[in-house]
């Protein structure tokens, strides 16, 4: 074959013949193969190796016609003709490098075409892709004369497919949008050939009458062709300029026999006719607006009324008086737009109604597509400048609430509404709220009203905060006077008549309108509280509707409805960053209480952490109550209540403990209310919650001891004071210890015993010594896991070592009592370590009292943080730190105030008793590392006693316990623990040699003690 | 001019008086080709010079006498041979004798009375020529020059509208209006069409201008049907209550005046179709007659009062489109007497013209619009009695406002067949 590829390939004729035999055998070949399961392979075989050949085309061509047949036949693998039809068009270009004659070329096009006919039924995706690259052959072969036959075969394809896709669509418009037109008429401008310009205009235009296409692709279409309509209009503009008269002009493009590009060229025109003669401007510009009712094809009308309004949007008239009448005036513009508007939104809306009803969904998103035709009518009308509000009112608004309600369809109506709100000025609405939210009312039920009504009111709010709420509303009341209102009320009252009359309103829409009136009500009125409260009263309303119509009491967790109140209430919350202001709501908290359980904590928490992070302080009862009122869902259980989750909850009731802390008032007495009323509101809570939310309650009452001590001077009453609030204490204890638990109210009475070891009142002595009492009685009958034994009497050794208050008379028995207790501890090494503690019940340091004080203070905060940390909720630990801290500091400067001070009760018999009864329990251990480590323990204790004038302690003694436990140290296994102990040994022996060298000129020396 | 191989030794030629002046007017010829023609208008003196002029300058040009004719004739073309003269005005120029040299007679035919306006057409031919002769005993030296006439006709300003409601029952009920059943050549036709009601899905709708010309009489009649114009007026398918604005420009058309009877030999009329087209390429159509006439130029309006502006006030309110009560007004418009449309499937019934109304003869009809309407369904018309104002508007409907409406079977018309012979 390659020989006859070099034959002339410019003279088509010769090629042929000689392959005509070829095409034969080809032909044949198939014929053969016919019954072949698979002929198009065989087909795309034949092609592939022909198509190698420029040449052999032509056999292709004729072997084409006969496959065709096979293939509307066959079934055939998609693939498979795609591949084809790639051969197919290799060919074609080739061929259109050869230059065929124009009639085989032509007849290879139209078989490709019917194949992609049928490529098209089968997959009509693909067609796209074939279209394009009919259009790349097109360029080429087709010079002209088969170009049109294209178009059509393309247009028949699509007619065809019925469904069509985008982008096949835009293929086919690229095809239809043929460039040559525009550049003809171009062309002959530069001739100025008018009238074959205009002639070659009105065939591109021509394109635009096609229902073929999609909106989008429409659009394109259009904007393609209005591209060149302008160049059109520039030169109309110009020859006119230059002095030409094209009489008639107007008439001549009335001529065209089809509307669409008649109207177009119309507009273009009267656009020239308006720029050059403004005098015909108002009665054209009616003529214009009146003839485009001829299409009435919503695609193509909407579009053609777009192009008018795009071309006259700069020769408006746009002023109030005119002084030649012809020119019109702005209620002439008004006029135009709301016609051209009320047309263009009739068109869009009938789009709705055309076609099959199981399209509605492509056809609802192309509606939207369009929909910025539409809404470009109401930018003009807001762009015209010299619309007074008082043509708004009476010519604008109406004209297209007119429409937009009467045309009853709910895309329209939302989509318009919101158009208005956002196009035209504040000023104007404003003026305008009566009416435009009375047609809001009358909507159809599809529409989302809330979307507009929370739009405006958005709006407005926003204006109205620019202008710090000057702003000025009149109204036109029933008996037509205007009376001056404020907007909330205007709002308020139209909001209730919508939600009213709109039965069908979802719950969740009305309650985002209430939103956005309570938003509209903090943002104008920030100082009436009682639009606010209105606002919420009528919510509640709205939300006891909801339970009616679904028969529960509470709203269920993360609906729509549930989430918008949650919005609502969260709102004024955020607002005013103050629940005291809250509670001044009366409808606030009955509101809360639509919520379900999870709601309600949720709202709880909100409030809590806002008035944590903002440091409010509650200073009445009244507003303690109201406060806890509100948060009744974490003060109390409910009875909807499920088994939350503990960590949440101990959370929860971390923050409400935190909350007490806000409780606070300058005045004593006043805060001795506020914590009865608290306790008052708290002690249902159940021993869940008594235990976190008790202990801040108590350290504010031993605070507020103190500040009676304070205010000892002032007020004469308050020693009695005092007692009752101990007694208040005590009673809230009993109520924990009622709760069954034992380590908290036990460290509580142990914190009150020292606070009123502290306050020092009238009979002090006898509630302190009830107060450690009881803890003890709580020691030895609810404490029993030893860890927490030894804790416990250690707190309570440390606590009575602390207080100086107690006689001969009650403090034998607590002695006697704790170290017998200690004695009594399970384990050796406990044993020991409370035994030598309980030297301390026996001697108290004469001097160095100062020292003394400050190492238990900080002992005390440390425990107090310690101990309470683990127990109450991380947040509400530190609080207790640090009102524990405060106590003691306070505690200590009392001390401080004391210069003299000596113990009467020291007995240093039994407190060398004690530590020798540790040295044996010491002595029974088993492990050498724990009995070495308490012999050091012990040595500290005897030295400290000595040096702290006990003179039962004696030298031997000290070397005794220094030889024990020397032997008990050489026995041990080296390891780090062992180090420590040898370390804290040393230390300590560095410390008496310290002494011996320089001795304390009061304490007791170390005289004959040997340090090896 | 010499035709004939012995002989012609004399050239005529026909000069007209300001022929540079006159005005000229396109005239169709048999060719079909178009010429330009000095224009006369009616009464107007024709006249001018003829001059023989001579071959051979001092030979001796022997003749039976000259004379010059003007000649209006119509020529029917299935009738070659008969040419229907009604006007033949002679003038003798030249007693017999002989010409010597080129001499030039004048001629004037004075305030010749011109009835009727040139008309080329598919059958029939009205022209007017001169024809001058010298006459001579062997054959004639003849000239003839074809000269153009229009007749100008001034109707009143004050025209009758076409207004009209029609429809097909249950289906498509629409009211149009003209804004007059007279216009001129160059006027501009302005309506509105209301849609009352809308069952079909309708693609576009266009107006066509239809010159019907009918030649013959008796039996011997020929109609030819020819769309001059074709436009398209709407686009897409309208709603019940949108009203679509009609304006079309005659100007730019091949029109004639309305010739009614011309000498008893032929008739061209003309009409205006309203199609509907639906999306299953149905046509729906109602012609109506409208009378053509030719205005002066003077009085062309000018550009900068443009009658382009021109629209119908929208006197057609909206109305009630229940029109249950008037179902049995269903009827066709009295084919009016004097523009009389004579439509060929519209036999007047006559003596019916009592009180008997023909609710019944409606159904029958619309039956049959639904079996042959696959290609093509006149509109019934509706005159309902609302619509004809107190005063007649339209001068044609006068006898259904004082009596009682004449009975008469609706129109069918045949589907349309005139797009294949233009």
């Amino acid at each position: 074959m390659n020989e006859f590829s070099e034959v002339s390939l410019w003279n088509p004729r010769k090629i042929r013949s000689p392959y005509k035999s070829i095409g034969f055998c080809g032909l044949s070949k198939l014929i053969g193969l016919r019954h072949v399961s698979d002929p198009p392979t065989v087909l795309s075989e034949l092609v592939v190796s022909s198509s190698g050949n420029k040449a052999g085309v032509v056999v292709q061509l004729q072997a084409r016609h006969e496959a065709e047949a096979q293939m509307t036949n066959q079934v055939s693998p998609v693939e498979e003709q795609e591949k084809l039809l790639d051969e197919a068009l290799n060919v074609v270009k080739v061929q259109s490098a050869m230059w065929f004659e124009r009639s085989s070329s032509t007849r290879v096009e139209r078989g490709m075409l019917r194949c992609f006919g049928q490529l098209e039924r089968m997959n009509e995706s693909r067609l796209t892709k074939q279209i394009y690259r009919a259009n790349v052959c097109d360029g080429k072969v087709g010079k002209g004369c088969s170009g049109k036959s294209y178009a059509d075969h393309v247009d028949y394809i699509l007619k065809k497919g019925q469904i069509l896709s985008i982008r096949s669509q835009r293929a086919c418009m690229k095809r239809m949008m043929d460039v040559n037109k525009a550049f003809q008429m171009n062309r002959c401008l530069d001739k100025s050939k008018l009238m074959d310009a205009l002639k070659h205009a009105s065939t591109m235009l021509g394109e635009l009458r096609t229902s073929l296409l999609s909106p989008k692709s429409y659009y394109e279409l259009y904007m393609a062709i209005t591209d060149e309509l302008r160049h059109l209009e520039l030169y109309l503009l110009e020859e006119f300029q230059k002095g030409r008269k094209v009489a008639d002009l107007y008439e001549l493009v009335q001529y065209a026999g089809n509307i669409v590009p008649r109207l177009y060229l119309l507009i273009t025109v009267g656009l020239v006719y308006i720029k050059t003669n403004t005098s015909l401007r108002r009665d054209l510009l009616k003529d214009l607006v009146e003839m485009c009712r001829g299409v009435q094809h919503p695609l193509r009308g909407l579009f053609l009324r777009n192009y008018l309004l795009q071309c006259t949007r700069n020769v408006l008239p746009d002023v109030a008086e005119a002084e030649n009448e012809n020119e019109g005036t702005v209620r002439d513009a008004i006029d135009f737009v709301l016609m051209n508007f009320a047309e263009m939104n009739k068109l869009w809306v009938r789009m709705q109604h055309q076609g099959h009803s199981r399209d509605k969904e492509r056809r609802e998103r192309e509606r939207s597509e369009l929909r910025i035709l539409v809404g470009t009518n109401l930018v003009r009308l807001s762009q015209l400048e010299s619309v007074t509000v008082e043509d708004y009112k009476r010519l604008v608004l109406p004209g297209i609430l007119e429409q937009v309600v009467s045309c009853r369809d709910a895309i329209a109506q939302e989509y318009l509404m919101e158009c208005i709100i956002q196009v035209f000025p504040d000023e104007f609405h404003l003026a305008n709220l009566q009416p435009f939210l009375k047609s809001c009312a009358e909507l159809q039920p599809g529409v989302n009203i809330k979307n507009i009504i929370i739009a405006l009111i958005e709006r407005l709010a926003t204006y109205s905060q620019r202008n710090e709420g000057n702003i000025n509303l009149s109204v036109v009341l029933e008996d037509g006077q205007e009376q001056e209102v404020q907007l909330f009320e205007v709002f308020s009252d139209q909001v209730a008549s919508i939600t009213q009359s709109r039965t069908d309103m979802a719950p969740e829409d009305m309650l985002s309108l209430q939103v956005a009136l309570l938003k509209l009500a903090q943002r104008c009125h920030p100082d009436k509280l009682n639009y606010v409260d209105r606002v919420l009263a009528h919510t509640d309303k709205i939300c006891q509707e909801i339970h009616q119509n679904s028969g529960k009491t509470h709203l269920e967790h993360n609906t729509a409805v549930f989430k918008e109140l949650m919005r609502l209430l969260k709102l004024p919350a955020d607002h005013y960053k103050d629940i005291l202001t809250l509670t001044r709501l009366h409808h606030y908290a009955p509101l809360i209480n639509h919520l379900n359980h999870p709601g309600r904590t949720m709202i709880a928490l909100h409030l809590v952490t806002d008035v944590l992070e903002s440091g409010t302080l509650i200073s009445t009862p009244e507003d303690v109550e109201a406060v806890l009122t509100m948060l009744e869902v974490l003060v109390k259980d409910q009875p909807d209540q499920h088994t939350a989750d503990d960590d949440d909850f101990m959370e929860e009731q971390g923050l409400l403990a935190r909350l007490i802390h806000h409780f606070k008032s300058d005045s004593a007495d006043q805060q001795y209310l506020i914590l009865s009323a608290a306790k008052k509101a708290l002690q249902n809570g159940g021993a869940r919650r008594i235990q976190h939310t008790f202990p801040p309650i108590l350290f504010h009452a031993y605070r507020l001891a103190f500040t009676y001590k304070d205010l000892k001077d002032q007020d004469e009453m308050w020693e009695k004071k005092c007692q009752k609030i101990f007694q208040f204490c005590h009673q809230t204890i009993s109520m924990l210890v009622k709760a069954e638990l034992a380590e908290l109210p036990l460290r509580l009475y142990i914190q009150g015993a020292l606070a009123i070891g502290e306050v020092q009142f009238a009979n002090y002595e006898t509630i302190a010594y009830e107060f450690l009492s009881q803890a003890f009685s709580l020691y030895e009958d609810e404490i029993s896991d030893s860890k927490a034994q030894l804790a416990a009497i250690t707190l309570i050794i440390g606590t009575f070592e602390q207080m100086n208050c107690f006689g001969a008379e009650n403090a034998e028995p607590m002695r006697t009592q704790c170290a017998l207790a200690a004695s009594k501890l399970l384990k050796k090494p406990d044993q020991c370590r409370a035994v030598a503690l309980c030297a301390h019940l026996f001697w108290k340091a004469p001097r160095d009292g100062k020292q003394l004080t400050k190492q238990f203070t900080c002992r005390l905060c440390a425990t107090a943080v310690f101990l309470l940390l683990g127990r109450i909720g991380r947040w509400s630990g530190r609080e207790i730190a640090r009102s524990a801290l405060s106590l003691a500091r306070s505690a200590q400067a009392e001390r401080d105030n004391e210069s003299c001070f000596f113990w009467p009760l020291n007995d240093g018999a039994r407190a060398q008793e004690c530590l020798r009864k540790g040295a044996r329990v010491a002595q029974q251990c088993m492990d050498g590392g724990v009995r070495a480590q308490l012999l050091v323990e012990l040595l500290g204790r005897y030295a400290y006693f000595r040096e702290r004038g006990n003179a039962q302690i004696t030298v031997q003694q000290l070397d005794a316990i220094i030889q024990k436990t020397r032997e008990e140290l050489a026995n041990l296994d080296q390891s780090e623990e062992v180090d420590q102990i040898t370390k804290h040994f040393h230390n300590t022996l560095q410390h008496l040699k310290n002494r011996m060298e320089c001795p304390d000129p009061d304490g007791l020396g170390y005289e004959g003690l040997v340090l090896a | 001019m010499s035709f004939f191989g012995f002989g012609q030794n004399a050239d005529i030629e026909i000069v007209f008086d300001d022929a540079d002046k006159r005005k000229v007017a396109e005239v169709k010829t048999d060719e079909g080709k178009k010429e330009k023609l000095l224009l006369y208008y009616d009464g107007e003196t024709v006249s001018g010079r003829v001059n023989v002029t001579l071959r051979k300058p001092g030979s001796k040009l022997e003749h039976q006498g000259i004379k010059v004719e003007l000649i209006g004739q119509i020529e029917l073309f299935y009738d070659r041979g008969n040419h229907h003269e009604f006007i033949s005005l002679v003038k003798e120029l030249a007693r017999p004798g002989d010409l010597l040299q080129h001499t030039s007679y004048p001629f004037e035919f004075a305030n010749v009375e011109k009835p009727y306006e040139v008309y080329t057409g598919s059958n029939v031919r009205l022209r007017y020529f001169l024809r001058a002769t010298i006459v001579r005993r062997l054959s004639d030296i003849v000239k003839e020059v074809d000269i153009a006439v229009h007749t100008l006709c001034s109707y009143p300003e004050v025209l009758n509208s076409i207004k009209m409601e029609v429809g097909i029952e249950d289906c498509l009920h629409i009211e149009f209006e003209y804004n007059k059943s007279k216009y001129h050549l160059k006027d501009v036709i302005v309506g509105k069409i209301y849609f009352l009601l809308v069952r079909i899905k309708i693609k576009h709708m266009e107006i066509s201008i239809i010159k019907r010309e009918t030649t013959g009489s008796g039996p011997n009649t020929f109609t030819e049907n020819e769309t001059v114009a074709k436009y398209e007026i709407m686009d897409g398918a309208p709603v019940r209550g949108e009203s679509i604005p009609i304006r079309v420009f005659l100007a730019g058309y091949d029109l004639t005046p309305t010739m009614r009877d011309i000498n008893n030999k032929f008739s061209v009329r003309y009409y205006l179709n309203l199609v509907l087209m639906d999306t299953e390429d149905r046509r729906y159509f109602k012609q109506q007659e409208v009378t053509l006439w030719r205005k002066s130029d003077k009085s062309r309006l000018p550009l900068h009062n443009p009658h382009n502006m021109q629209h119908l006030p929208s006197t057609i309110m909206p109305r009630q489109l229940s029109i249950s009560s008037e179902e049995n007004s269903v009827r066709t418009m009295s084919p009016n007497q004097d523009s009389g449309p004579q439509r060929s499937v519209s036999p007047f019934i006559p003596g019916n013209d009592g009180d008997k109304c023909n609710g019944p003869t409606t159904k029958p009809i619309e039956e049959d619009i639904e079996e042959q309407g696959k290609n093509a369904s006149d509109i019934t018309e509706k005159v309902s009695k609302v619509q004809i104002n107190d005063k007649p508007l339209v001068a044609e409907n006068t006898i259904i406002v004082e009596k009682p409406p004449i009975a008469e079977k609706p129109i069918l018309n045949r589907p349309e067949g005139d797009e294949t012979t233009q």
